[in-house]
């Protein structure tokens, strides 16, 4: 991706990006970590929307095929999610064409709300139901895997029932699997993942593939440098600067890597630490070089081609954002259904063909391949398995020690 | 009625109290109260949160970790709060008395950028104010100005934020009161004093524009003592030329509980306010309000947030009364009645 | 800086003839007097309205991609399809609604309040002053979240689950407050002997309020209401706690902020503001023709 990423614009067609659709997920990545093979399944608007999934030849038939659904689904289904993360209809924008399947199958109405904005805040406004033992009125929420973490270390998930999700079981990949953050592996679906490197403008800095740049003070990006201030991102890249393991979060680790963004701070070089605002920074020409989401960048690369994304030699960092069924919601069962639903390879293509990560369902790729060839040559949006080699999952704490990493943090972000 | 009125004198202020203040016992002070309680937790999210009173230590842990963050919020919330009024008084003034038919019109332009969306007016700002656009270029057309001159990202833009966000509440207070103000006192005034106030013009604007100067000249590391000087001198022609002996005693001490309104209401949102440093700040700039918003959203520290909160509150308080006692808004109202 | 004269007045014309002596403040004080006032409240009138010229501006913007940051084109497509974007106009419909109720009863309730603290001295005033202050000191997200374990802690309807009447009481609970102090600015120094008059005339506390209080006082109160429409029509933190499965406006751009605001988000916003200063130039002409006639 850091070589071929200046056709990238050029590859989404006109129509997608006015449709507001950046791109589609990765079949590469899945093919690197989960075996898939390129093989063609039906179009998306194959799957007949009364009957169950289409059965493809892909290694996932077999288990779609089972999809007898084992709960009574309920008359709605309340679903929190991020914006821009479902499938939107071209011509009309209040539709989701998935989601009005998953109704026409079960005659469930889908409450689909985009209100998270931010982990921290939704957990604010969940936080005293869930602790109260209430219904938070969602059932399904979609969480960044830290934040899915905690509420499951703090006993506020639902369990995933077996018999309600066979795609769940079947079509998982690989790498998503056996997470120490959730032992059973039945409380979360993974929904979306994306990359963190290095967004930057080489017309100003030239060409850059280490994270020494961070920490360097060069008057060619001096002071016009943001970083993110979503903690295990700025403190995992840190980490991988100084040769530490960012899947192994020690207290020790930590102190290393904020004493390094401290010096980088004193240094002048860093101007903030912004969560998304850091893709408008990037693009006024405000900073010249950013840590960056890989989704935001393909956004940023269509309003200002000649930016770059890479994800640096010293390592990147990958997180997914996953579906929970919060404890105590009212329809847990069609929940689970709907989860599901969105496991079966036909589906997530039609929502990867709208939102620009990483999906988690193996067989969506191969649908993409036959449908989308030229998203699926995309390097930004289909990473060589060099590229996804390079990537870390940020590790597991414990309450305490999450506690510990987010006041060291503040004490570099100026909050604390 | 009258006479029921009359034999029951607090029937009156009672009937007038209720409804708001109800409202705000339940919906408010109900729900404080829980959260002061809950400054004297112990524990977290996972263990639960015991209550004890030894746990002051909150309180104490709050003021000798988070005091420069209080000061810094007290310093941009004050600066903002003078920019206002600069802003604002010689604003309504006009609008008040030379405004004619077009009064109610001009007031409304001045609040209905307010009714747009806050996100969309501070994404207009930092499209106005970024490093490449014109207005940045312009400056450094000028000499003396170094080449990492910035706006964004500045204590300048978090001050400047501020004081855009709250201007009308500035503005709104003083026009209300300015305009009741009856022309025929300043015109009388103007026949007995006449001139400009010139030393006490002087002196006003000294403190005023050197202590802005100032406030700007620390929060940015640029020689305070310089700047506070250049604005004292700046502010001292101003006063000296402008500031006339009728205006000073006439139209405002006739204008003070404007002011005084206009003050708390921009003053005491402010110094909470963390929206502007969040977006328009760097690490160095900021507020009490970031460190609570961090300590409740991400750290889940909700004992220490609503200490924080509270020595907020509290501090505010004392400020409220002060300024009430030295403007003492009860004997404005009664010398103003005499006049 | 403050330019603040007394020179300039209403009754320019009328004094013209027999300006003060002014012979002492010389020629700058004098084109102080004529010019320096208007020049320096235009330039303020500039200052607010710029943020809203880019707004309009970037109405008509033509972006590539999702996100309205920078400028690349002209198009009125977005203006012939204002609400093309999947929940826009619920959220619009939602906060205006918000807005206007919040704003009528917060104005009510304020300025009853403004009134028995201003013209009543009664046992714990101070307790009902420090009341009025604190919600204005006390963080958002304190707030929110305080009111928030009430409405769960209370778990049943109309507070739970979250819906439109507990956005209501949150607006409502952080409005009155301003509308309190704005009409206090503008009783405080009314001369009280027209009410005391007017008493004597009406022997009647709510005839001398209707006819002589509420008419002197109206400034301040419509002052509040400007106040109290504005901070609901943006309030973000507040809201997003009491909001529950419903979303207003703000939280609405809050949401989309992450990726790129849509276009039409500020096609909303430039209506409203156009909407609103339209309708006060509708009414002061045709109250300036009913003048004339």
């Amino acid at each position: 991706m850091t070589r071929d990423d200046q056709t990238t614009p050029m590859l989404i067609s006109r129509r997608r990006v006015l449709a507001g659709g950046a791109l589609a997920g990765v079949a590469a990545f899945l093919a690197a970590c989960g075996g898939t093979k390129p093989l063609v399944t039906p179009a998306p608007t194959a799957v007949p929307p009364t009957s169950g999934p289409t059965s493809g030849p892909s290694a996932s038939a077999a288990a779609t095929a089972t999809a007898a659904p084992a709960a009574t689904p309920s008359a709605e289904v309340n679903w929190a999610n991020w914006t821009y993360y479902i499938d939107v209809d071209d011509a009309d924008p209040n539709k989701h064409p998935t989601l009005d399947k998953f109704t026409a199958k079960y005659g469930t109405k889908v409450n689909y709300s985009e209100v998270v904005n931010d982990n921290e805040e939704f957990f604010g406004t969940v936080q005293p139901a869930l602790q109260g033992g209430a219904d938070t009125g969602w059932d399904v929420i979609t969480m960044t895997d830290w934040m899915a973490a905690k509420l499951i270390r703090l006993g506020w998930v639902e369990q995933l029932t077996l018999a309600n999700r066979p795609n769940f079981t079947a079509n998982l990949g690989d790498t998503y699997k056996g997470v120490n953050w959730d032992p059973t592996g039945d409380h979360h679906a993974p929904w979306q993942s994306g990359m963190t490197g290095l967004g930057f403008d080489p017309a100003k800095t030239g060409e850059l593939d280490s994270l020494e740049a961070f920490f360097t003070a060069d008057p060619r990006w001096t002071g016009k440098v943001d970083l993110l201030s979503e903690m295990r991102d700025a403190i995992g890249l840190t980490m991988l600067k100084l040769g530490l393991d960012p899947a192994n979060p020690t207290r020790d680790a930590c102190d290393k890597a904020v004493a390094e963004l401290k010096k980088a701070r004193d240094a002048k070089i860093v101007r903030a630490f912004k969560g998304n605002a850091y893709a408008e920074d990037l693009k006024a020409g405000n900073v010249v070089l950013a840590m960056a989401w890989s989704g935001d960048m393909v956004q940023v690369l269509t309003d200002k081609p000649g930016m770059k994304f890479v994800v640096a030699k010293e390592g990147g960092m990958l997180w997914t954002d996953n579906n929970l069924i919060p404890k105590g919601a009212a329809h847990k069962g069609t929940a689970e259904l709907l989860i599901d639903f969105y496991y079966q390879p036909e589906i997530a293509a039609e929502v990867e063909a709208y939102v620009n990560y990483i999906c988690p369902v193996k067989g969506a790729a191969d649908v993409l391949m036959a449908t989308n060839p030229d998203v699926a040559n995309n390097p930004l949006i289909f990473p060589p398995a060099d590229i996804l080699a390079k990537l870390h999952i940020f590790g597991g704490l414990s309450e305490a020690d999450e506690t510990y990493f987010n006041q060291q943090f503040a004490t570099v972000t100026g909050k604390g | 009625m009258g006479t029921l009125l009359k034999r029951h004198r607090w029937i009156a202020p009672v009937a007038l109290l209720a409804p708001g203040v109800l409202w705000l016992l339940v919906f408010y002070l109900y729900p404080a109260l829980q959260m002061f309680q809950s400054s004297f937790w112990s524990g977290t999210l996972e263990t639960g949160f015991t209550f004890s009173w030894d746990n002051y230590t909150n309180y104490t842990k709050a003021l000798t970790s988070y005091a420069p963050m209080y000061a810094r919020s007290i310093m941009y919330a004050g600066a903002a709060t003078v920019l206002t009024f600069l802003i604002a008084y010689p604003l309504a003034y006009t609008i008040a008395f030379r405004g004619g038919r077009f009064k109610n019109l001009l007031l409304f332009l001045v609040v209905a950028p307010f009714f747009t969306s806050f996100l969309l007016r501070t994404i207009s700002w930092t499209i106005l104010l970024s490093d490449d656009s014109p207005i940045l270029r312009v400056i450094h057309m000028f000499p003396g100005v170094p080449p990492e001159f910035r706006l964004l990202a500045t204590p300048i833009a978090v001050i400047s934020g501020i004081t855009y966000a709250f201007l009308p509440f500035m503005t709104l207070p003083v026009y209300v009161a300015v305009e009741k103000i009856d022309f025929r006192l300043v015109e009388a005034a103007r026949d007995l004093y006449a001139g400009p106030w010139r030393p006490g013009g002087a002196i006003v604007g000294f403190i005023v524009g050197g202590g802005l100067a100032t406030v700007l000249g620390v929060a940015f590391e640029w020689d305070f003592l310089i700047t506070g000087l250049v604005g004292g001198v700046t502010g001292a022609a101003i006063g000296w030329f402008f500031i006339s002996e009728s205006f000073v005693r006439v139209t405002f001490p006739l204008s003070v509980p404007g002011v005084f309104a206009g003050s708390l209401l921009t003053f005491i949102p402010a110094i909470g306010d963390y929206v502007n440093a969040e977006l328009l700040g760097n690490p160095d700039t900021t507020m009490i309000g970031n460190v609570i918003q961090n300590k409740f959203l991400t750290q889940n520290d909700y004992p220490a947030a609503s200490a924080l909160s509270f020595m907020l509150m509290a501090g505010v308080l004392v400020v409220v009364a002060v300024y009430a006692r030295i403007l003492g808004t009860e004997e404005l109202s009664a010398s103003a009645g005499r006049m | 800086m403050a330019a603040a004269t007394t020179h300039p007045t209403p009754g320019e014309a009328r004094s013209a003839g027999t300006r003060p002596r002014g012979g002492a403040r010389g020629v700058l004080g004098r084109m102080a007097d004529k010019y320096l006032l208007i020049v320096y409240s235009a330039l303020a009138v500039i200052y607010l309205l710029l943020p809203v010229f880019v707004i309009i501006l970037f109405s008509f913007n033509n972006p590539p991609g999702r996100s309205n940051f920078l400028w690349s084109g002209f198009t009125l497509k977005y203006w012939l399809n204002p609400l093309g974007v999947a929940g826009l106009g619920d959220a619009v419909l939602l906060s205006l609604e918000i807005a206007l109720i919040s704003t009528i009863i917060s104005t009510i309730l304020g300025t009853l309040v403004a009134i028995a603290l201003e013209r009543y001295r009664f046992r714990g005033r101070a307790g009902v002053n420090a009341l009025v202050f604190l919600p204005m000191a006390t963080p958002e997200i304190i707030m929110g979240a305080s009111l928030l374990t009430l409405f769960v802690a209370i778990g049943a309807a109309p507070f739970f689950p979250l819906n439109f009447a507990t956005i209501l009481i949150a607006h409502v609970m952080f409005n009155i407050s301003y509308v309190v102090v704005t009409v206090r600015a503008r009783l405080a120094g009314f001369p009280r002997h027209l009410e005391e008059a007017a008493a004597d005339l009406y022997a009647n506390e709510w005839e001398t309020f209707r006819r002589v209080t509420f008419p002197l006082i109206l400034p301040g109160v419509v002052a509040g209401a400007l106040l109290a429409f504005s901070l609901s029509i943006d309030d973000f933190v507040i809201t997003n706690f009491s909001a529950g499965k419903t979303q207003t406006f703000p939280m609405f751009i809050y949401a989309k902020a992450k990726i790129g605001i849509p276009v039409q988000v500020n096609v909303i916003g430039t209506s409203i503001f156009l909407i609103a200063v339209g309708a006060v130039l509708v009414t002061t002409l045709a109250s300036r023709r009913s003048n004339k006639r």
